[in-house]
C-alpha cells in the first residue's frame, strides 16, 4: 500500500501565480486544488506526469559577424533529459553561413524528435 | 537594401530593433515608398538579437519564437519590401528647412556626417538599462559589475562569461533569464535579491529560470554594500523594510566576483530631448496624440523609447501604428485634431497616448501603480472593463471604439483602475 | 651638451633621478626635471599614471585665498594656478576658468568672507570681488535665496585632472623619462658610493630585471609616501589617508550652476562643492573622513546623505536621483598639516609627500621648486634645447561644430564609427587613446569618456574591448578595467571541455 503525498507547484499560465496542491498515490492523482481557472489543474497533471523544459544557448560559430549561434530545441524535452541536452550541445560548434531554422544535432539526448536548431541566419563575413 | 542611403526618403526611422523594422513596415503600408532605417550596430534586429529565450511573437506570430527569430522574420520583411537599413550609423541630430522638410544628420563610417531630406522621422531609440549610479549602491567600483543586458550581450553573442559566481540584483525577466542562462553554462548563481515584496518578472520564469535550478529568490532585500578592490569580492544584503529601508542589523554577505544589475529600463530620450521634445515625466518618453505624433510636427515616437514596454508583441503593433501614421504624415495626408485628454486616475501609474480623437479606434496602453485582483477598469462614463488582475510589471491594453467616443463632449477622460467594490484606491 | 652619468653595478646606466609615484605631482615633476638634460625613470605601481588619487581628484584649481597665508601650499597654489593657461596650451587637457563662489548665509560667514578676501588679495589672488545677494541671485538664480553673499574669484576653474595627468606623463616621455607601470616599489637601499638601489615587484616588471639605480630619488608616492619614506629611513612624518565621496550627476543638470560654489570653509575641510565639470555634468562632494586603510575606497550611505544635504542647502534643485555614477578618493594629508617638499635627512632622498587639497592646483609649480631645490643639492640643469612642450590634444568629437566633425570624419573614416552612444565617443578616438597609451577600460575612458555617461558602459563596454584587444594584441578577455586583477569575463570552454576545465588557470583564483 502507498501512502499519500503532496506536491506543491506555482502555476505559470498566467501572472497570478496560482498555488497549486496536488495530492497523489504513487503515480494516481487524486486531487488537485489551489486553481482559479482549469489551466492550472492541466499545469499541474503535466508537471507531475511528464514536466518538460526548453532552453535556448549558443554554439561557437565561425566565419560570421558575431562568435556565438543562438540554438533552440525544436521541442520541450523531458526535465532529466536537460543536462545531457547541455552537454551534446557544448560539443557542437557552425561555420557560417547558417541559415534560420538549420537543424545542427538531430534527437538530442537520444529522444526522438528533439532537435538542435539555428535560431537565426548568419551569413560569411569577410573580416 | 542594406547599407543603402540615399538623400531623400519619404519618412526616416531611428533605430533598427523592433520597432524601427515595424515602423518602416508600418510606413509602407501606408502607401509611402522611399523609408530608411539608421542603426548603429553592425545590423538590424536591436537587442532582440541578444535575447535568444523564447517568449515572444505569441500575440502577434500566435507562435512562441526566440528573440532573434522574431528579428529575423521582421529584418526579411524589411529587405523584401526594399527598405533602405543603413548599419553603423547613428542620428546626431534633426532640423527644418525652410520647405518644412526634415533634415536628418546622419553618422556613419561609409558616409561621414551626411543630411538626408524627409517628411517624417520615426524615433524608435529603445531603452537602456539602469546602473548602480541610479540606485547608488555603496561599496568600492570594482570590475565586475555588469548591467543584466551587458552581461546577455557578452555571453550570447561575444561568447564570454561574466564571472564564475553571481548575484543577481533584480528580479525582472532579464535578470530571472540571466540567472538561467548563466547557471546553464556552469556559472553559480548564488541568489537574486528583489527589493520589492513581490517578483517584477513572470511567475513563469520565477519558476523556469529561479527554481529548476535552485536559486532562491530574496524578496524584500537588496544590496547594500559592494566588496573588492580589483574584481567584486563579495557583497553585503540587508532585508528592507516597507519603505526599501535596509536593515544593517540583519544584513549578510555574500562571497561572489560579479554582480548583475537589473534594476529597470529607461526610455532613450538623448535625441528626443536635444529636439526639445515634449516629455512625459512618468514614462520618461515623449508625449504624444493619438497618432503617435510627438510635440515636433512630423516626428513620430513608438516602442520602448516611448515607454518600456514587457512584450514585444505590443511593440510591434504600437510600431506599425506609428509608421502608418508618419507615412500619411509624409503623403501630407492630415488626420483631425485630438480633441481628448487622457488622464491617469486612480491606480494607474500612466496611459498612453496623451490624447484621443473621437473619429476612431484607439489602443491604449497603461500600467497600473499596485497589484489588484480582481478589478475594474474604468474609462471616465464610457466604459467598464472587469479584470481579473492587474501587475505593475504587466501593461494593460484596451481598444476604445469610435462609437463610444462620438458621444463624448468633454475635453478630459480620466481611467481608473478600482478594486470590484467600486471604491477608488486611495 | 650631456653631462656623463654614472654608470651603475653591473654596467647598468644609473639614473639621474628615480621619480616614485606617477600621480599628478610624480607626472609633473617628470615633465619638469624633462626639461634638462638627465636620465629619469618614472615608477608606478597601477596599469596606468594618474589612477590612484588624481582620478578621483575634484578637479579644481584655487584660485587661492581660502588657503591659510604663510604656508607653502598658500604659496605654490597661487603659483599653480597662474601655470595653466599654458599648460592648457601645450598639453591639451580639459581646463575652463569658470570661477568660483563662496557663500555666506548669515553676516557671520559674510564677515569671514571679508576676511578671505584680504588675505587673498595680500597673496596676489587676483580680480577677488565682495558680491551682494541680488548680484548672486542674478548671476547664479538656481542657489538658494537663503544665501546672503558670496566671495567671487574669477581665476578658479575646473579640469580633468586625470587628463593633466596623462598628458604630463607623455610629455614627459617624448622628452625621454622612461616609464615604468605595474611598479610597486618593495626596497629602496643606499647604493654603495652614492645613490640608491630600488626594487619594484609587480606585474610590470620582467622576471629578472635589473634593480633602478639613481642618483637622486623624489618621493611622490601620495597616500603612500610615508611608508615609501620608511624604506629608506627618511619618514619624519606621516601620512594619514581621508577620504572623499563625490557624486556624479546627470548631463541634464548643466548650467543649474556655472561656477564652483564653495561654502565658507572650515579648519578642516573646504567644505562640500558643487562643480560643473570640464565636460558639462555637476559633480557634488567631497566628503573629508579620516581613515587607516589606504586602499579601501568605498562610498558610504552616510556619505551620500551627507553630500546631497550639504549641497541642498546651497542649490535646493540639486537631485540624488540624478546621480548617474559615485565614487571615492583618499586625500594624503601630512602630519604636519601642510606640504612636506624637500631634501630628507637621508642625503638625495625627497620628500613630496602630503599633497592634499590644494595638490593639484599647485602640481605644478611643486615641480618647479622640487627642481630647483634638486638643483641645489647638486643635480645638474642643463636645458635642452630640443624640449617638446606640448602633446596632442584629444580629437573631442562630441564638442566639435557640425562642419569640424565633417572634416574629421572625411579625414578619418573611424570618425564616423560611435562607440559610446551617451558621451558621443568614435571609434577613431580610441585609438587616438590607445596611440596615447592607454592600456585598460579606464584608462580609454578617461581619456574619451566612453562610458563616463548615463548609460555607465552598458553600451559601449565591449566595443572598446574588442578595440583595446585588437591593439594590444590579447585575447578579449585579458582586457582589464584598470590593470592586473581587475579581470572583465572568463572566456567560455571550448567544445569538449566542461566548467571544470575553466576553473584552472582562470585570472583569478578563489580565496
Amino acid at each position: 500500500m502507498t501512502e499519500t503525498t503532496v506536491q506543491h507547484y506555482v502555476c505559470i499560465s498566467c501572472p497570478i501565480g496560482c498555488p497549486l496542491r496536488l495530492v497523489h498515490e504513487g503515480d494516481q492523482i487524486l486531487e488537485i486544488e489551489g486553481q482559479e481557472c482549469n489551466r492550472g489543474a492541466k499545469y499541474a497533471r503535466q508537471e507531475f506526469t511528464d514536466p518538460r523544459r526548453t532552453f535556448s544557448t549558443t554554439v561557437p560559430i565561425t566565419g560570421a559577424l558575431y562568435g556565438r549561434l543562438p540554438v533552440k530545441l525544436s521541442a520541450p524535452l523531458p526535465r532529466p533529459a536537460i543536462p545531457a541536452a547541455m552537454e551534446a550541445i557544448r560539443q557542437l560548434s557552425a561555420e557560417a553561413p547558417v541559415r534560420l531554422g538549420q537543424v545542427l544535432l538531430r534527437d538530442v539526448a537520444g529522444v526522438a524528435g528533439v532537435d538542435v536548431v539555428s535560431c537565426r541566419t548568419m551569413d560569411r563575413v569577410t573580416m | 537594401m542594406f547599407g543603402r542611403m540615399n538623400r531623400r526618403y519619404d519618412v526616416v526611422v531611428v533605430g533598427g530593433g523592433p520597432a524601427g523594422l515595424a515602423a518602416a513596415l508600418g510606413a509602407l503600408d501606408s502607401g509611402v515608398s522611399r523609408v530608411l532605417v539608421v542603426e548603429r550596430e553592425p545590423e538590424a534586429g536591436g537587442i532582440l538579437r541578444q535575447c535568444i529565450h523564447a517568449g515572444f511573437g505569441l500575440h502577434h506570430f500566435r507562435e512562441e519564437l526566440t528573440g532573434p527569430e522574431y528579428a529575423e522574420r521582421f529584418v526579411l520583411q524589411a529587405m523584401d519590401r526594399d527598405v533602405d537599413v543603413v548599419p553603423h550609423a547613428y542620428v546626431t541630430g534633426l532640423a527644418v528647412d525652410s520647405s518644412g522638410h526634415r533634415l536628418v544628420r546622419v553618422l556613419s563610417e561609409r558616409g561621414g556626417l551626411s543630411t538626408v531630406e524627409c517628411r517624417a522621422v520615426v524615433l524608435a531609440m529603445g531603452c537602456r538599462e539602469r546602473t548602480r549610479g541610479a540606485v547608488r549602491i555603496p561599496g568600492t567600483r570594482p570590475a565586475g559589475i555588469f548591467t543584466a543586458g551587458l552581461a546577455q550581450k557578452l555571453v550570447n553573442l561575444d561568447g564570454y562569461l561574466p564571472g564564475r559566481r553571481a548575484v543577481i540584483l533584480g528580479s525582472g525577466d532579464i535578470g530571472l533569464i540571466m540567472a538561467r542562462r548563466l547557471m546553464l553554462e556552469g556559472v553559480s548563481v548564488a541568489g537574486v535579491y528583489e527589493l520589492m515584496p513581490y517578483s517584477n518578472g513572470l511567475t513563469r520564469n520565477v519558476v523556469q529560470c529561479l527554481d529548476d535550478f535552485g536559486i532562491p529568490l530574496h524578496l524584500s532585500t537588496t544590496v547594500t554594500r559592494i566588496h573588492g578592490r580589483d574584481r567584486v569580492e563579495a557583497v553585503t544584503v540587508a532585508p528592507v523594510d516597507e519603505t526599501g529601508r535596509p536593515d544593517p542589523e540583519k544584513s549578510w554577505d555574500v562571497p561572489c566576483d560579479t554582480l548583475l544589475l537589473s534594476i529597470g529600463l529607461i526610455p532613450e530620450n538623448e535625441l528626443s530631448e536635444s529636439l526639445g521634445l515634449a516629455l512625459d515625466v512618468v514614462t520618461g518618453g515623449p508625449k504624444v496624440d493619438s497618432t503617435l505624433a510627438t510635440s515636433l510636427p512630423g516626428v513620430f515616437a513608438c516602442g520602448n523609447v516611448l515607454h518600456v514596454h514587457d512584450l514585444v508583441d505590443f511593440v510591434t503593433e504600437e510600431a506599425l501604428r506609428a509608421g502608418r501614421f508618419a507615412g500619411e504624415h509624409a503623403r501630407q495626408l492630415r488626420r483631425p485634431r485630438d480633441t481628448i485628454q487622457l488622464v491617469p486616475g486612480a491606480n494607474v501609474r500612466y496611459c498612453l497616448p496623451h490624447t484621443l480623437s473621437t473619429d476612431r479606434s484607439h489602443t491604449i496602453y497603461m500600467r497600473a501603480k499596485t497589484r489588484l485582483a480582481p478589478c475594474v477598469l474604468r474609462v471616465g462614463n464610457l466604459l467598464e472593463k472587469r479584470l481579473r488582475f492587474v501587475v505593475p510589471a504587466e501593461m494593460i491594453h484596451l481598444t476604445i471604439q469610435p462609437e463610444l467616443l462620438e458621444r463624448f463632449y468633454e475635453d478630459r477622460l480620466q481611467i481608473d483602475l478600482v478594486p470590484v467594490d467600486g471604491k477608488g484606491a486611495p | 651638451m650631456r653631462p656623463a652619468t654614472d654608470t651603475g653595478r653591473d654596467g647598468v646606466d644609473m639614473y639621474d633621478v628615480a621619480i616614485l609615484g606617477g600621480g599628478v605631482v610624480g607626472c609633473a615633476i617628470a615633465r619638469e626635471l624633462s626639461r634638462y638634460h638627465l636620465r629619469c625613470v618614472l615608477l608606478e605601481r597601477f596599469a596606468e599614471v594618474g589612477f590612484g588619487t588624481t582620478k578621483t581628484n575634484s578637479g579644481i584649481i584655487h584660485a587661492g585665498q581660502q588657503t591659510m597665508p604663510g604656508t607653502l601650499k598658500g604659496l605654490l597654489e597661487v603659483r599653480g594656478n597662474a601655470m595653466f593657461d599654458r599648460l592648457q596650451r601645450e598639453l591639451g587637457f580639459g581646463f575652463r576658468r569658470c570661477g568660483e563662489l563662496v557663500v555666506a548665509s548669515n553676516d557671520e560667514e559674510l564677515a569671514s568672507l571679508a576676511k578671505m578676501k584680504a588675505d587673498g588679495e595680500a597673496k596676489g589672488v587676483p580680480g577677488l570681488e565682495m558680491w551682494d545677494a541680488a548680484r548672486l541671485r542674478r548671476e547664479e538664480p538656481n542657489l538658494s535665496h537663503h544665501l546672503t553673499g558670496a566671495l567671487f574669484a574669477p581665476s578658479a576653474g575646473v579640469i580633468n585632472p586625470y587628463e593633466f595627468a596623462f598628458a604630463l606623463a607623455e610629455c614627459a616621455l617624448r622628452n625621454g623619462v622612461e616609464v615604468r607601470l605595474e611598479h610597486e616599489v618593495a626596497a629602496i637601499a643606499p647604493r654603495p658610493g652614492g645613490g640608491f638601489v630600488i626594487t619594484s615587484t609587480g606585474p610590470g616588471v620582467p622576471a629578472g630585471a635589473p634593480p633602478v639605480e639613481a642618483r637622486f630619488v623624489v618621493n611622490a608616492a601620495g597616500v603612500h609616501a610615508d611608508q615609501v619614506a620608511a624604506l629608506v629611513g627618511a619618514d619624519d612624518f606621516s601620512i594619514r589617508p581621508r577620504r572623499g565621496e563625490e557624486y556624479m550627476l546627470d548631463r541634464r543638470l548643466e548650467g543649474i550652476v556655472t561656477r564652483l560654489i564653495f561654502p565658507v570653509p572650515t579648519p578642516a575641510s573646504k567644505g562640500i562643492l558643487i562643480i560643473p565639470t570640464y565636460d558639462g555634468t555637476i559633480m557634488v562632494g567631497p566628503t573629508a573622513h579620516d581613515q587607516d586603510d589606504r586602499f579601501d575606497v568605498p562610498t558610504t550611505v552616510e556619505g551620500s546623505e551627507e553630500v546631497f544635504a550639504a549641497v541642498r542647502r546651497l542649490c535646493p534643485s540639486l537631485d540624488p536621483r540624478a546621480t548617474i555614477a559615485e565614487f571615492a578618493g583618499l586625500r594624503a594629508v601630512s602630519s604636519s598639516g601642510d606640504f612636506i617638499i624637500g631634501p630628507s635627512r637621508v642625503p638625495g632622498f625627497f620628500n613630496v609627500a602630503g599633497i592634499q587639497s590644494p595638490g593639484l592646483t599647485a602640481s605644478p609649480a611643486i615641480a618647479v621648486h622640487v627642481t630647483e631645490l634638486l638643483g641645489r643639492a647638486g643635480l645638474p640643469l642643463v636645458a635642452r634645447d630640443d624640449f617638446e612642450p606640448s602633446v596632442a590634444p584629444p580629437a573631442r568629437f562630441a564638442q566639435r561644430t557640425h562642419e569640424e566633425r565633417q572634416a574629421l570624419v572625411a579625414a578619418q573614416p573611424l570618425f564616423g564609427r560611435l562607440v559610446c552612444r551617451c558621451e558621443l565617443v568614435t571609434e577613431a578616438e580610441v585609438h587616438e587613446a590607445v596611440d596615447h597609451g592607454a592600456r585598460t577600460l579606464d584608462g580609454v575612458k578617461f581619456r574619451t569618456r566612453a562610458g563616463m555617461g548615463r548609460c555607465q558602459g552598458g553600451f559601449c563596454t565591449s566595443r572598446v574591448m574588442r578595440i583595446l584587444a585588437d591593439r594590444l594584441g590579447v585575447p578579449f578577455h585579458e582586457v582589464t578595467k584598470r590593470g592586473a586583477g581587475s579581470w572583465m569575463v572568463l572566456p567560455m570552454e571550448p567544445a569538449g571541455e566542461g566548467p571544470e576545465a575553466r576553473k584552472e588557470g582562470a585570472p583569478c583564483s578563489d580565496a
